[in-house]
């Protein structure tokens, strides 16, 4: 049989994933990408700058990844290197909105799948705000309405957390985290003017001047971001992961890890390493010209796999060859390294930093699999890549603190570019908070672009079958999976959220 | 904080969005009890999803705000239903009706098989419920004005929300929300006119709300005398205007400066670079940051203007 889960709700953008079932097992996965713009190469004729600005807003949640990387392509092509303070502002902005992300995902994406929210029906206390939200949901659950329905206790039915008490406090810190959320926000926005789709991170650095009030204010909110990380959305994130300790070993992909390097630190070193692994094995360093991409089952004319600027356009179907047409049944494309697929994002940033000896991620991971009786295997899981963005987020609180005290008041963290280029190329790489993001760009006379590709982390994760017939990441991870109840296929959803599709990126 | 204090907040941020000579505390206090809230419907077409980010993570405490003065009846980002049970919302409300619809995100006229939901085209989608709302929002400047879904070189075809109502012959009021992405205090004006009074705020002719819209970002500019006198920045960091580096301040409507003592405390000019006009109708240029020296030149207003 077939479940469709369409439209999947609690991530970003248009996904439908389908799985075919036979004695309650998944046997076989499709993931639609239904959204297409067509920004790469659009680009082409626009300013090479514009791309910064533009990039963004092929995502709202990970804009500040796409600025990065597409400074970073540009000054790999006019070959500069940041001062000080470009390099610490750049870092403060784009670490901070980070941790934002991750926060948001398990909280407002995913939590919703283990908390049982009803439980708050049980609370006795006197908070004002859980006796409000104990309203809201009493209301939800005596409203015969099916328009509009309950927005917080239509859901699948399945195995939601037990214990009363522990749903009260997860509930607690549910609403708590719009707070932190707004917190956070502002923290980005110190320096990156607005969030989402920020203007200061430019190829050069940053153009916020740190003045005393903006570096204050940013210590100030730093306090409170860290202080609900460690106390609230790490304890959270290990106490749901031991309470749905089979989620170790639910929703296990390829295993296959690529990250790269992330986050220049002053000493030149990266906080977190690059790295192509297999079955666990040492990391092998990354070359950004072993990725090409599969076209052959997105709904683009040309079939086969192209490198990144080795097509000049991409033509999309029309209508009438969509209509027609029965083989293809996703816009992003299938992206391999190495013609490889593979699982790009937080675990395997973690898994391939812990293998390279990176020692911050190794002392807290060993901390974390020795609470939860776990190994470095089971990162590979819906569970582990909750508790991976767990462990990136403390070892950056913690980074962010350092760098903030750094920064030299008043002074600029940009250097003016020199005139119009021309005819050069550049190769931008970052860790996006969904995982591998690389831009290249080909800047051709008086500074217009000539050629633009990106490729995007959902678009790894989540991408259709290649020309040799081989699922994606995610499709890899829901095969195999055991479906208790079909009409109400939880445990599919929460494989999809635990890659935090981010479909608007991936297709751009 | 209790009840009070909420509204008391809430109405703090009602009077920072020129909210204050039409809503008294009263008033707010007897729209909160009211049961007859209004229902929103917030679909995502062509969009990045920037526009429910911004105003989830804005200064405005929203959840709490939609929360307690409307029933959500439908958003992709915040709803616990997946799949069949979410789309039986929108299923629902085409034929219950009166609600408000939100749309963010440009509109793929040419390539309807560019945005699907649930198995039908976003366009069908928008069609019927738009029929059946009270008003429409376009939130932000994709479905204002089409920005960034209608780049040169772009095969989808995207319109803006507005003309797509009206060439599918769709009479219910619209009301454009541009900024890239939308600003929560925006949608707050909107929401809580409506709430009030059951009509859209007074509009230009673009739809934006005048009270809002009625002033380029460059008339209420912190460098506008600087301007004035001929001071202009040479590069970044240096004091004067930054009309010389690219910036869009004189032809953009917005109010990224006269709300900066509240919600765009770090707009862009204070934080050092040009606007690049991103709540424009010619948002996005093809040049939106250059050298002082840098000959090259930004297409004049006109050539740039799409068909809105």
């Amino acid at each position: 049989m077939k479940i469709s889960i369409d439209p999947v709700t609690r991530i970003e953008g248009h996904l439908k994933v389908e799985t075919f079932i036979e004695g309650n097992k998944v046997v076989d996965a499709k993931a639609h990408a239904d959204m297409y713009r067509g920004i790469e190469k659009a680009l082409i004729g626009y300013d090479y700058l514009a791309a910064i600005q533009i990039t963004q807003r092929a995502c709202g949640c990970c804009p500040y990844a796409h600025a990065e990387a597409a400074a970073l392509a540009i000054e790999d092509a006019l070959d500069i290197e940041l001062n000080k303070n470009g390099k610490l502002l750049r870092n403060l902005i784009i670490a901070g909105y980070k941790v934002n992300d991750y926060v948001l995902h398990f909280y407002t994406l995913s939590s919703l799948d283990f908390i049982d929210v009803t439980a708050i029906l049980n609370y006795k206390g006197n908070s004002d705000k859980l006796n409000q939200f104990k309203e809201v949901v009493k209301r939800e659950l005596q409203s015969k309405s099916i328009f509009p329905s309950p927005i917080f206790t239509n859901r699948y039915k399945g195995n939601y957390l037990e214990l009363k008490e522990l749903n009260i406090a997860l509930i607690n810190h549910y609403l708590e985290h719009f707070e932190f959320l707004r917190k956070s926000n502002e923290l980005v926005r110190i320096f990156g003017s607005k969030a989402p789709h920020m203007v200061s991170i430019e190829a050069g650095g940053v153009t916020t001047k740190p003045t005393p009030e903006r570096v204050l204010k940013y210590i100030e909110l730093l306090k409170e971001v860290k202080k609900f990380v460690e106390e609230k959305y790490i304890p959270d994130v290990l106490i749901v992961g031991s309470h749905f300790k089979e989620y170790f070993k639910i929703g296990k992909g390829v295993n296959n890890f690529l990250s790269v390097n992330t986050i220049l630190d002053l000493d030149g070193n990266y906080l977190f390493w690059d790295g192509f692994s297999k079955d666990f094995n040492i990391p092998e360093k990354v070359d950004p010209n072993e990725i090409i991409e599969y076209q052959d089952y997105s709904y683009y004319k040309r079939d086969g796999a192209y490198k990144p600027l080795e097509l000049q356009e991409l033509l999309p179907l029309s209508l009438e060859e969509f209509k027609q047409n029965k083989k293809k049944y996703s816009w992003s494309k299938a992206p391999r390294y190495k013609d490889e697929v593979v699982e790009v994002g937080p675990a395997a940033v973690v898994i391939n930093n812990y293998l390279r000896g990176n020692k911050k991620v190794v002392d807290l991971v060993d901390k974390f699999n020795k609470m939860l009786g776990i190994t470095i295997k089971d990162y590979n899981s819906v569970m582990g890549r909750h508790l991976s963005r767990a462990i990136l987020s403390k070892i950056i609180v913690e980074k962010l603190e350092e760098w903030i005290n750094l920064v030299d008041i008043d002074e600029l963290g940009f250097i003016q570019l020199k005139n119009v280029p021309n005819n050069v190329r550049g190769i931008g790489l970052t860790e996006a908070t969904r995982g591998v993001l690389a831009h290249f760009t080909d800047i051709g006379e008086n500074g217009f672009i000539r050629n633009y590709d990106m490729v995007v982390p959902t678009t790894w994760n989540i991408s259709p079958l290649d020309g040799k017939n081989r699922h994606g990441a995610l499709e890899e991870m829901l095969i195999g999976t055991k479906v208790k109840d079909p009409k109400n296929p939880i445990e599919i959803a929460r494989i999809i959220r635990s890659i935090d599709p981010c479909l608007a990126c991936s297709v751009h | 904080m209790n009840r009070r204090e909420f509204l008391k907040k809430v109405y703090d941020f009602l009077v920072m969005s020129y909210l204050g000579s039409l809503i008294t505390f009263e008033e707010l206090d007897a729209l909160e009890k009211s049961i007859n809230k209004p229902t929103i419907v917030w679909l995502h077409a062509q969009s990045c999803d920037g526009c429910s980010t911004s105003l989830l993570e804005g200064e405005i405490p929203f959840e709490d705000i939609l929360f307690k003065f409307a029933n959500i009846a439908f958003h992709p980002t915040i709803m616990a239903a997946t799949g069949e049970e979410a789309l039986k919302q929108l299923i629902e409300a085409k034929d219950v009706g009166d609600f408000i619809l939100v749309v963010e995100g440009g509109i793929p006229v040419a390539m309807p098989h560019a945005c699907i939901f649930g198995d039908r085209f976003i366009t069908d989608w928008i069609i019927d419920l738009a029929k059946k709302a009270d008003v429409v929002i376009a939130a932000g400047t994709c479905s204002s004005f089409t920005g960034i879904c209608a780049m040169d070189g772009m095969y989808t075809g995207d319109v803006s929300l507005k003309r797509f109502l009206r060439d599918n012959n769709i009479e219910t009021p619209v009301v454009n929300l541009p900024t890239c992405p939308m600003k929560p205090h925006h949608f707050l004006y909107v929401f809580f006119y409506f709430l009030k009074t059951k009509k859209l705020p007074p509009l230009d002719k673009e739809n934006r709300p005048k009270e809002i819209f009625g002033e380029t970002v460059h008339d209420r500019c912190i460098y506008y005398h600087d301007y004035q006198e001929k001071i202009f920045a040479k590069k970044i960091g240096d004091r004067g205007c930054l009309f010389k580096l690219g910036c869009q301040g004189p032809v953009t409507y917005n109010d990224c400066e006269k709300s900066s003592f509240r919600y765009d405390k770090y707009n862009c000019i204070k934080s050092g670079h040009p606007c690049i006009g991103c709540g424009s109708e010619n948002f996005p240029r093809k040049i939106m940051f250059k050298r002082y020296d840098d000959e090259r030149e930004i297409k004049k207003y006109k050539d740039f203007k799409r068909i809105l």
